[in-house]
């Protein structure tokens, strides 16, 4: 239990848990600090001065970002004396910041115009000056207008906290700017354009390119939901106007180490609209892809899968949902009758790894233990585990990283063990068992020959002194990470792309020929789902693609069928911390695209067994779990050795190659030379 | 020394090495030595004598004959004076500005007669390059007295028994500091010498460090012993290049003589320390943007509340941070007793105090009284009165943090309190002397330049705040001040005093709010009658 503190402000009396700050603890009885600097989660700076209020007792008004609750305090945030320090300081700030939110593109968000509306300031009592400097437009992402910048450093503290280190101070006084490192542009500057500081920054100096004129804040829907693209499955808000998307924002809750979204996730939505968009289905004619109807593609589909039968095959990305899956595994099976389905999760995870797989909330993890990971969001390779590893490693927590190769997250590690990982769990293991930490006795044995270094010592040391340790393994080493995490602590099996665990829950895992079986021999009827990493057509007989956008596969296969993208589609995701997320449909697919699931329930109208629509009970009842967590043997599982990389940037070809990331990933790959 | 008949010490102060005392120094040296004149005599160098407006200065000892603004061109002579049956030479002599009478010993100049020296008392006496000139006068005698025979809180209480207060300028009592480092939980702790000495026109930390290096090393090794510490830093401003490399010298030479690194004095106690160059920003004198800067870290202070640095400096490990003056007292407070030390000064700021006395005043220099000496000591006994027959108007202490008192307050003691009643404050040590032709608008809007520049930028009141203020002195200062300017000013004055971070943000106002305390007609004068009552100010 967290220890409670009470405590009075401006007259309310309330409960919150101690440690906690005053800006955070007002918030919960509804009264809102002013502040311009502070970031919930990281520690106040106190630099606008706007938090300011007075604590009864103490002569001089105190900062409510860092100053924390005390049992008894009674506090005021709205006496004379800080209304005038607030009011004096946004009239200051007014002296030298645009006055044009008549066509300010962040008016209405704004937080200088709120407060600049809630101190009746129309403009700065004082003599007004213009910074002057030049915009950096030079991407086609982030725009950086330093005239309108405040110099609050929320956007430094973010890039820098989360370990990207691109923005930062310079200069002294008025004229402290905040730039790249030499003045360069931010592509010149190893940004990733995460944008993490245009959602941090409380005005128009950090903005998404192009947003000019289109449309006001006010003028937005705001849909909160998930983004699939790869393993973090993270959190997103996105704001459209008129049924089109108009920006995407990190949507996990601020103050959390996972409030992050990478450059994929933020700017990919352009390929909602892509030149290579698939808006009606096709069939082969003579040798060449045709645009026809749903009715004739997919009585194509059905007669050819009917003909095809056990010899059937079925391969899915791991990013459909979980409605998705199960209607396909039911399609597969019960309609089709093949046991050959199978997802690109066999690549690099084994779904039962998955499946055992715990749930866990990384702001709780006091330690982190990465296993065999190499989490980078400058490969974009899970890159929200990366920002929330350093995160929580900056907030304290102690970084444990085991892996046999170099990684670029062990620079924020506090001990980092090299070398092969099975024996290195090993040693660890038995350094723990030998800290008294009760264990099962075929764990002891088995470790009995383990040598302990002094750095696994130390390794030791750390996880039997947290309070919540937290491991994050690949899935080829999840047993030996597992019997940590029987020792102390929770396990997390990590996979790569976004609905890994959902997919493996639905039991979307073959009973007949794997993935890698299925594009090595020749099935009657291969029938691929999602981006599937392919740009050979394998020697099936007949090829059925269905996807959101023409791919080099697509151009190669018998029949196209034009799917909704994640953000047209409803449904339901596991996420790797296994967390049951709900996606709303954001927009109206794109032309005659549809969900995968209707799709596949179009079939199997056709083929004569109707699918019923999957119920939120039925995926309920599959994402439950009731596995005991028991020893098993330190082994890597062999064969799910897929880059990385390479596979993410495969299954997102499509949103790399249909949005402005392609200029990213050329600029990358120019800068690289 | 010893063996020498005479000692040629040629003073190697900043002053008078940019007055080419250098070259002297050299031309001296081979002269002697092509004249085959060497034995018995000896040319030093050493740190600033602090009359810095006669340099280049020379002082033949033992008998202290004293020669003022030397060339090179007076060499042969000099070398003909030390030799047997030499006669001193009338023309080097100091003068009396009044009776224009040569003085020729150093002890007869009322500019030194007047002063009480102790920290300041062997520079320019000794070699700073030469640890065994300081070991000499008792040097590291203190360091040895502490390790061999007192414990580090015996250490403590005789710091706090002496009343010394931190000599940076803010005067927070050093012995208190000391102690609650020490009981400060850790392993791992600092101690830190902030020689960032950033007012304009202050030189004391500098000379202190250029003259007498090792006293500020042998003060830190004792600090180190007493509150635990096995690392300290000297944060010196790059801009003092001679003092980093005296510094430099004397801390190897600390180091050949066991004085620092392991076991020193073969004892169980190790420490060592490394100098930090500071890049020449005002803000890092304050002690957590001093912190942050060695840390690698831009230069920007902690919010309050924060921790103290005794308790989470330098890599949130406690930090003992004391100015260079302050070291150079401790080893002089452990040899000769707090009581010793106590003798001097009022009874709430004990000890000396050391001023770079410059301005408007017959004897510029660095100077050193008792606290509690009065203003009028120190500008009329010491600095000779202002030069021209003019008369004096005004005292800047404090530096750029400070505040301009008025003539009238000549008789006020100079000590943290009294300056501090006064709306100024002690400050490192700065103390400008301005007189009847000095406009105070415009020294108000100097000082508001210097502050604004200095700003780290990160707070607004401190940031956004003084470009108003010194905008609207500026206009006034060229005859485009407004009704409500002064209104304007004193709001700005109080809210940003109010609102800011830290020490230089809260205390940015200061020089406007002394001038319009003091000298608030000259404003009117200025804005109401378009004039500039000193005549500075072009009023178009």
């Amino acid at each position: 239990m967290e220890e409670l503190v009470e405590l009075t402000i401006d007259g309310k009396e309330i409960e919150v848990p101690a440690g906690m700050n005053l800006i955070d603890a007002a918030e919960r009885a509804g009264i809102h600090i002013p502040n311009l600097c502070y970031l919930k989660g990281m520690k106040g700076i106190g630099a606008c001065r706007l938090c300011l209020v007075e604590i009864q007792g103490l002569k001089a008004p105190v900062i409510a970002c860092n100053t924390k609750v005390k049992d008894g305090m009674i506090v005021n945030t709205k006496t004379d004396k800080v209304q005038e320090v607030r009011k004096f300081v946004i009239d200051l700030i007014l002296s030298m910041h645009p006055l044009d939110c008549m066509t300010c593109t962040k008016a209405g968000k704004c937080n200088l115009q709120k407060y600049a509306y809630d101190f009746e300031l129309k403009e700065s009592s004082f003599t007004r000056k213009k910074f002057g400097y030049p915009t950096d437009a030079a991407n086609p992402f982030i725009m950086r207008d330093p005239d309108y910048c405040i110099l609050c450093g929320r956007c430094a503290r973010v890039c820098n906290e989360q370990g990207t280190n691109v923005l930062e101070f310079m200069g002294r006084g008025v004229d402290s700017r905040v730039i790249t490192a030499n003045d360069k542009p931010l592509q010149e500057s190893g940004c990733t354009f995460c944008g993490s500081c245009v959602d941090a920054c409380p005005v128009n100096a950090l903005l998404e390119s192009d947003r000019l004129r289109k449309g006001r804040e006010w003028d937005y829907k705001e849909i909160n939901s998930v983004c699939l693209l790869c393993g973090n499955g993270c959190d997103i808000t996105v704001s459209t106007k008129d049924g089109v998307i108009r920006k995407i924002n990190a949507g996990a809750e601020a103050g959390s180490a996972e409030k992050y979204i990478c450059a994929y996730g933020r700017f990919g939505f352009d390929c909602i609209e892509a030149e290579t968009r698939l808006t009606v289905p096709m069939k082969r004619v003579n040798g060449e892809l045709k645009d026809t109807d749903w009715q004739d593609a997919l009585a194509i589909v059905s007669e050819k899968l009917k003909q095809a039968g056990k010899e059937a095959g079925f391969i899915s990305v791991a990013g459909i949902g979980n409605e998705d899956a199960l209607t396909l595994k039911k399609l597969a099976r019960d309609v089709v009758r093949t046991k050959n389905f199978d997802t690109t999760l066999s690549l690099y995870a084994d779904s039962e790894s998955l499946r055992n797989s715990q749930a866990a909330n990384i702001d709780n993890a006091d330690l982190i233990l990465l296993v065999g990971l190499d989490p980078s969001q400058w490969k974009r390779v899970l890159p929200a585990l990366d920002a929330a590893v350093r995160r929580r490693a900056g907030r304290g927590a102690k970084l444990i990283v085991v892996n046999s190769s170099e990684t670029k997250i062990e620079e924020a590690a506090t001990i980092s063990l090299k070398g092969d990982e099975i024996s290195i769990l090993e040693s660890i293991a038995k350094a723990l068992t030998e800290k008294g930490i009760k264990a099962d006795r075929r764990l002891v044995s088995s470790v009995k020959n383990a040598g302990i270094t002094e750095p696994v010592e130390k390794a030791a040391d750390l996880i039997s002194g947290a309070r919540s340790p937290l491991i994050f393994s690949s899935p080829a080493l999840f047993n030996a990470s597992a019997n940590i995490a029987l020792l102390k602590g929770k396990v997390i099996s990590v996979g790569l792309e976004s609905n890994a665990r959902g997919i493996a829950l639905m039991g979307l895992t073959t009973e007949g020929k794997t993935y890698r079986e299925m594009i090595n021999s020749r099935m009657k009827v291969l029938y691929a789902v999602g981006e599937v990493p392919m740009v050979k057509r394998p020697d099936a007989d007949f090829l059925i693609v269905q996807n959101s956008h023409m791919t080099e596969l697509a151009k190669q296969a018998d029949v196209v069928l034009p799917s909704a993208t994640f953000l047209e589609s409803a449904g339901t995701m596991v996420d790797y911390m296994g967390r049951m997320k709900y996606l709303p449909k954001v927009i109206e697919p794109q032309g005659e695209s549809k969900s995968h699931r209707e799709i596949f329930t179009g079939i199997s109208k056709l083929m004569g067994t109707p699918l019923k629509k999957v119920t939120e009970a039925e995926v309920g009842k599959a994402a439950k779990v009731k596995t005991k967590p028991a020893f098993s043997s330190f082994v890597k599982q062999e064969g799910l050795d897929v880059s990385p990389q390479e596979l993410i940037e495969s299954v997102n070809a499509s949103v790399i190659n249909g949005s402005r990331l392609l200029w990213l990933k050329e600029t990358e790959k120019a800068i690289a030379v | 020394m010893a063996n020498n008949r005479c000692s040629v010490l040629v003073c190697q102060g900043t002053g008078c090495v940019s007055g080419g005392s250098e070259h002297i120094y050299n031309a001296l040296k081979d002269e002697l030595e092509s004249s085959g004149h060497d034995e018995g005599i000896s040319v030093k160098r050493t740190g600033c004598h602090g009359f810095c407006q006669q340099g280049p200065m020379i002082v033949v000892e033992p008998r202290g004959v004293f020669y003022t603004k030397v060339k090179t061109d007076d060499v042969p002579d000099i070398i003909k004076s030390v030799l047997p049956g030499g006669k001193s030479l009338d023309r080097l002599f100091y003068r009396d500005p009044v009776s224009e009478k040569a003085v020729t010993h150093y002890h007869d100049i009322p500019f030194y007669i007047k002063q009480e020296r102790t920290i300041l008392k062997y520079c320019g006496y000794i070699d700073p390059e030469e640890i065994n000139d300081y070991t000499e006068i008792g040097g590291y005698a203190a360091l040895r007295k502490a390790i061999t025979w007192m414990t580090p809180e015996g250490v403590i209480t005789e710091v706090k028994n002496s009343g010394i207060r931190g000599l940076g300028g803010a005067g927070f009592p050093a012995g208190r500091k000391w102690e609650s480092c020490r009981n400060a939980p850790g392993d791992v702790k600092y101690v830190v010498c902030n020689a960032d000495e950033g007012d304009p026109g202050a030189f004391q930390d500098r000379s202190v460090m250029e003259g007498n290096p090792h006293s500020v090393i042998e003060g830190m090794i004792i600090a180190a012993y007493a509150i635990g510490a096995d690392k300290g830093f000297i944060y010196v401003r790059a801009e003092y290049p001679l003092a980093v490399n005296r510094l430099k010298t004397a801390i190897e030479q600390a180091r050949q003589e066991g004085l620092l690194g392991d076991n020193i004095l073969d004892s169980d106690f190790s420490f060592d320390m490394e100098i930090f160059q500071g890049a020449g920003a005002f803000v890092c004198g304050e002690s957590t943007a001093l912190v942050r800067s060695i840390e690698g870290k831009r230069g920007m202070p902690k919010a309050m509340p924060r921790p103290r640095t005794t308790e989470e400096g330098l890599w949130n490990k406690p930090t003992l941070l004391n100015n260079v003056k302050t070291f150079a007292n401790i080893p002089l407070i452990i040899t000769n007793g707090a009581g010793w030390f106590a003798r001097r000064g009022t009874e709430k700021s004990k000890g000396t105090a050391v001023f770079s006395l410059t301005g408007k005043v017959v004897n510029c220099g660095l100077i050193e009284v008792p606290m509690g000496a009065t203003l009028r000591k120190i500008i009329y006994d010491i600095g000779g009165g202002i030069p021209g027959g003019k008369s004096l108007k005004a005292v800047q202490t404090g530096g750029p943090s400070g505040g301009c008192l008025p003539a009238e307050m000549i008789d006020i003691p100079v000590d943290f309190d009294s300056l501090a009643e006064a709306g100024s404050i002690m400050g490192s040590g700065g103390l400008v002397v301005m007189d009847e032709g000095t406009c105070m608008v415009d020294v108000a809007r100097y000082f508001l330049d210097f502050n604004r520049r200095e700003s780290c930028g990160q707070c607004i009141p401190c940031r956004l705040g003084t470009r108003q203020m010194f905008e609207i002195l500026d206009d006034i200062t060229k005859g485009k001040g407004r009704p409500g300017d002064i209104d304007l000013l004193d709001r700005l004055s109080k809210s940003i005093k109010r609102s800011s971070i830290c020490g230089l943000g809260k205390t940015a106002p200061n020089p406007v709010i002394t001038t319009l305390r003091y000298f608030r007609d000259e404003y009117d004068a200025h804005i109401r009658d378009m004039r500039c009552p000193a005549g500075v100010c072009s009023m178009k």
